[in-house]
Parts: C-alpha cells; structure tokens; sequence
C-alpha cells in the first residue's frame, strides 16, 4: 500500500468525523458556541447585567430611621441619595451596634417595606471638630435593605473625611502631612521597567496555560468517547473495522479529528477570552507583546500538549465498552491534567530547575509561561519539547496498541 | 453420532479455496468458542452458515474478515495461485455485520461512499454499483436520505449497498434477514442469489434452516463451536437419512460434545455469562 493512499484514507476517516461532529448541534454548542461565548458572558455580560440591576436599585427611595438626629454636618452629605429619614430618639445607651430593641420592628419594616435600616448617633467628646458613635442596622440578607445601608455608610464615610480636614486644618495639619509624609514622587508606573504590553503579557501568563490545560483536557473528551466507545456501542466500529484501512490509520485518522476539534474549541475559547479582557481593560492594560518566537513556542507547545491529551483520551476511551463507562472513567481523569497545571502557575520561573521542564504536563505549563513571557532558555526549550515529544509518542504508542485488541468489536448492547 | 466425516469434503469445488480455515481454535479466556474447525470456500457458491444462537457462526466470519486472529490454526487467503495473510484479503471482502453499523448522522449514500473510499474506490464507481443493486433491492429513492429513522429493512439494504460497492469478491453477511419483513427478507435473498448466480462467493450466517436451503449451494452446520456438517442441502438429507432440514439439523446436533464433556460445576455457562456481561467475548 502507498503512502498516498494511507494518508488519503487517514483523511477521509478524519474529513467523515468531522462531517459527523458539524452535523451534531450539541457538538457545535458544547465545542465551538460555548467556549467563544463563556468568558465573554462571565466577564462582559454578567458585570453589564449587574450594574443594571445596580441601576434599578439606585432609583428606589428607602427608608433610613435616623435615631439621634442628623448633624449639620452629615446633612449635606445624605442628600441626593433617594434616602427618607424619619428622625426619632435614640433609646439605646450601651453599643450602638446592639440590635436587641429595634431587631423585630426593623425586620418587620424591611418585610413591608416601611422601613430599611437605622441610623443610631451619639456625639462624643474628643478633640475633633465633630465627633460622633455611630452604627447602622440592617438587614443583610435583604438587598434593600443592604443598598440603604451602603447609601447610609458613604454618606457618613464622606462626612467624616471632612471632619478629619477640617481637624488637621484647625492643627495646621495637611492631608498628606498626617497620612503620607513619607511618599512616593511621581507616577509609580513610569519608575517600571516593563511595559505596558509586557505587564499585559505577564496577566495572560497566568490565564493562558490554565484554559489550554483545562479546555483541550475537557473538550477531547466527548469526541474521544463519541469515536470510540460510541462507534462500539453504535455497532459501527466493526464494520469499519472491516475495510482494508490499518488500524493505525483509523486511530489517526480520528485522533486528527479530535485534535481539530479541541483545537478549535480552545483557540474559540483563548479568542472569548482575550476580547473579553481587551473589552475590560480598555484604557487601563495595553495589549500584550509577545515576540514571534514567543508565539511559535506557545503554538508547538499547545499542539504538543493536545496531541499528548487526545491520544490519552482515545487510549482510556477505547478501553470502555461503552459510552457511560468511558465518560465515568474521562471525567475525573481531567484532574490529572489540571491539577498539575495549576500547581505549576506558582512556580518561580526565577531560578527554576531544569527538571521542571521534564515532568509531564508541567513542562507544558511552564514553556507555556516562558513563551508568554519571552523568556527563551535553550536548555528549557530542549528539554521541554524532546520530553513532551517522548510523551505524545508514548501516549499515541499506548492508543494503538489498545486499538488493535481484539475485542474491539465488542459492545454491552 | 456426528456426520462430519461423510459431509466434509466439497462437493463439486475441487480447485484451490478462495478462503481456507484450517484446524482453527479460537478461545475467549475459558471459553472455546470455535474447536478445531476446518472449512473451506470456493470461488462463485453460495454457502450457508447455520447453527443456534452461540454456536460459533459470527466468530467464525470475524475469523474470516482478520477482526479475530485464531487461537490456534490458520485463517488463509489464496487468490491468483498466491496464499495470502487475511489481512490483505479485506480489500475483496464485503461485509455487513449483524449490527448493520450505519452512522446515523449521514445519509444512505454517504455511509456507502465513506467504505468505498476507505476501500479505495473512486466515487462514480461506487455510485455506478450502488445505483445498479439499489434498483433490484428497490432503495435507489432512498439513497439520499439520513439513516436516523431508517427501518431495519433500509438499514440492512444500505449495508448491504455498502459491502457491494467496492465490488468484492467475497461477501460476508451475519443474519442479514433477521429482523426484516416478509418482502425486504425475500429480496436480500433474492440478491444473493444472484449475486453467487453470478459468480459471486458469498458466505451468510443464518439460523433459518428454510432460508439456507433456498439461497445456499452448500450448507456448514455449526454446533458448539463444531462443524458438524458440510455439504449441499440433498448431501445433509442423505446423509442423515432424514426428510427435512430441520430434522436433519436435529439429527446432526443432539448433542455429544457437550454432553460427552460433563460440566457439572456450569463453569462454560458461567464464564460465557462473565464473558457476555463484560463484553469480551464473542456475540455468537
């Protein structure tokens, strides 16, 4: 047999599988939709959502009992914050904070809406302009009765900035003479050696490893299982199992197609990703420089960390007789995958010993911050790719040895 | 009493076999599934491989596509005086599992034109034969529909499409009436006999006795993992001086073998429910 016609026939399996995957809506939702949309959801969407929730609360006039009367000078201060005071005696003679004499009136007034929290304050004597004991009762748990008390507290916060100015004033104190005198002379980040685009880069360093580990583990899994255990459990594979096509090729054929689709999937997801913090950060972060060969490193080693993935994931999944055991088995194995890669986020890469670069998924982690971080030791590189290389062979060596067993054509149903 | 000895030898294919299994064991762990069995197939007949459920046929036609290697023995190809590894053989093999094993998410066409071109087979070629036996199976209007939702009828004609399209040489079918209606059943026979008609080899597992006397030049009767009879449907009856098939089949599998072979404690029953429940072990 031809090398031409092994490879045209390792295409076809891959081309089929992935005509296969397209024409799966749950596939294209769960490995394309789902990673473009999450981070963008949980880093635009969801704040968005929630500063119009916050909006919505902003406009509702709440009730603040005022016990002790309000001050001259904390008056100014509560305006325009849709807050109405009801003034009355303050009862209370130990710790303001104590909430025994007006618990069950407040929870009552926060049910009907009557009433959102109080206000208790009792001047003091000190040597401030103005000096006053204050506590604020409310109901947190209640997200009106919380907004009144977070209006209540600014309101008060503001207020006693003042008094505290005007204290230093009438000692001939400045702000800065009581709080910073000893302080830093200029903009912090122009003393920075790095730039923008390099501080930018260090943020992605810590991201990008996480989700390629994360979602190339998770998304290899449903089309690993779907093209072996499923192929049995559909009684498929035996009839493919019957061409001509080595098996070796079949196993590449779809270990191609897996690794395209999770491919795409973490691409989609790291695109999601890096326009949601480029939507967050703009005006604050620059956009991260990363040199060319910085990009080419983190490139092979994604693809040397998918093939390594997807191999395992093909072995384990051959294995299972069926679909539910496989995804029994898959599932927690991602743990293997993560675990690591989130213990390898805080090693120092300052100084770090070069048999970090030899232990499986932790050298991709850690090529993967170097990359990011332009920091290109040849001795790193090499160890990193030749082992990482060693890995993938193994783990493709292992698969093929389980997709010649025998019992290959076997399923539960 | 057996009556392997007298119906062993072909009856009218005395050149070189086009697939040989000689002294062929195949065990599963404890289990033997097939026992020293020896058969041969002839170029252009029709044989029948019939017995009960478990007695041996399905793993003796995964011997004969390479998907089981034999235990012990030899599973041969010969083709233009050369005997070759089985292996190789594939390329002139069709084969419709019992499971018909269609992909649910392509049409009729697409399943069939994916094994051709695994097969190595260009596309207006697989669809020049597939269109010809589409029309005496009656499915050329169905050939580009998707598979979800197809009968078991049209699943077994696409199957069967699928094994033909490569034109090969042999073809290898397991129960490929089972489960069909009256009318899909009678044309699937109607095609293979055409097909041995005309020239074909085709080997079919059946436990349908009425079936295999119609379709079949030769009948191989498996029981137990033995081949307890080898011959045409009138050597059977002769041999076994019975009038029917059925009770011909009876004759040749009240059985010996096990029985000679006691097995008080159910250790075979045992490891085969292990075996089943696993999902290791044979399905036939």
């Amino acid at each position: 047999m031809t090398d031409g016609l092994r490879i045209k026939r390792v295409l076809e399996v891959a081309r089929k599988e992935l005509i296969d995957f397209v024409r799966d809506w749950r596939t294209v939702l769960a490995m394309i939709l789902v990673p473009i949309l999450i981070f963008p959801v949980i880093f635009i969407a969801l704040p968005l959502f929630l500063k119009g929730e916050q909006a919505e609360i902003s406009n509702y006039e709440l009730t603040v009992e005022v016990q002790g009367g309000i001050p001259d000078g904390l008056q100014p201060h509560l305006e325009g914050r849709h807050l109405i005071f009801i003034e009355t005696e303050l009862v209370e003679t130990g710790t303001l904070s104590n909430n025994t004499l007006d618990a069950t009136r407040l929870k009552e007034g926060v049910n009907d809406g009557t009433l959102h929290a109080i206000l208790r304050l009792r001047e003091t004597d000190t040597n401030a302009t103005e000096s006053y004991d204050y506590a604020i009762l409310s109901y947190s748990t209640n997200e009106l009765s919380r907004e009144a008390k977070d209006r209540t507290l600014e309101a008060i916060l503001q207020w006693e900035e003042e008094v505290i100015n005007a204290t230093l004033a009438h000692n001939n104190l400045s702000n800065q003479e009581a709080f910073d005198p000893i302080h830093w002379d200029g903009d912090q980040e122009a003393a920075d050696l790095a730039s923008g685009g390099e501080l930018a880069a260090m943020g992605l360093a810590m991201f990008i490893p996480l989700v390629v580990a994360l979602w190339t583990a998770t998304a290899a899994i449903q089309p690993a299982i779907d093209l072996t255990a499923g192929e049995r459990e559909r009684g498929t594979m035996e009839a493919l199992l019957c061409t001509p096509v080595a098996r070796v090729d079949l196993l590449t054929g779809k270990w191609l197609a897996v690794a395209v689709v999770a491919s795409v999937s973490v691409l989609g997801q790291m695109a999601g990703l890096l326009f949601a913090l480029s939507y967050l950060t703009q005006g604050i972060l620059d956009a991260p420089t990363i040199s060319n060969t910085g990009i080419a490193l983190l490139l092979l080693s994604v693809i040397l960390f998918a093939v390594f993935v997807v191999a395992i994931e093909l072995a384990v999944a051959v294995r299972a007789h069926s679909v539910k055991e496989a995804g029994s088995i898959l599932g927690p194995m991602i743990l293997i995958f993560i675990g690591p890669t989130m213990f390898a986020q805080f090693v120092n890469l300052q100084g770090i010993e070069t048999w970090w670069f030899a232990m499986p998924v932790f050298n991709i982690t850690l090529a993967m911050r170097e990359a990011i971080l332009d920091i290109h030791d040849p001795i790193h590189i090499i160890t990193w790719v030749t082992t990482s290389l060693l890995y993938a062979i193994g783990a493709i060596y292992w698969a093929s040895k389980q997709f010649n067993r025998e019992d290959l054509v076997e399923s539960l149903s | 009493m057996r009556h392997t000895r007298a119906l062993m030898a072909p009856s009218n294919h005395p050149a070189e076999p086009l697939l040989s299994v000689t002294s062929v064991t195949k065990e599963f762990g404890d289990v033997t599934a097939l026992d020293d069995v020896t058969v041969n197939f002839h170029a252009g007949e029709v044989v029948g491989l019939v017995g009960g459920n478990g007695a041996g046929k399905t793993t003796l036609l995964r011997l004969l596509c390479g998907l089981y290697h034999p235990t012990v023995g030899a599973v041969e190809g010969h083709l233009d005086d050369e005997r070759i590894d089985i292996h190789r053989m594939r390329e002139h093999v069709g084969v419709v599992p019992e499971a018909t094993g269609l992909y649910a998410r392509l049409t009729a066409w697409e399943n069939i034109r994916y094994h051709s071109r695994l097969n190595g087979i260009d596309d207006d070629m697989a669809w020049t034969r597939t269109e010809r036996f589409a029309k005496l199976l009656n499915f050329d209007e169905d050939l580009h529909r998707s598979t979800r939702g197809f009968s078991r009828g049209m699943r077994q004609k696409t199957a069967l499409l699928r094994a033909l399209a490569h034109g090969p040489r042999i073809l290898l079918l397991d129960e490929p009436t089972g489960g069909l209606d009256v009318t899909s059943a009678r044309m699937v026979r109607k095609l293979v006999r055409k097909l041995g008609d005309d020239g074909g080899t085709v080997i079919y597992s059946t436990h349908n006795l009425a079936e295999a006397h119609n379709v079949c030049d030769r009948i191989v009767i498996i029981h137990n993992g033995t081949v307890r009879a080898n011959g045409t449907p009138e050597d059977l009856l002769t041999d076994t001086d019975t009038d029917t098939l059925e009770d011909a089949y009876i004759a040749l599998t009240e059985d010996i073998a096990r029985t000679s072979t006691p097995d008080p404690e159910g250790k075979v029953a045992g490891a085969w429910r292990r075996l089943l429940t696993r999902g290791g072990g044979p399905n036939d």
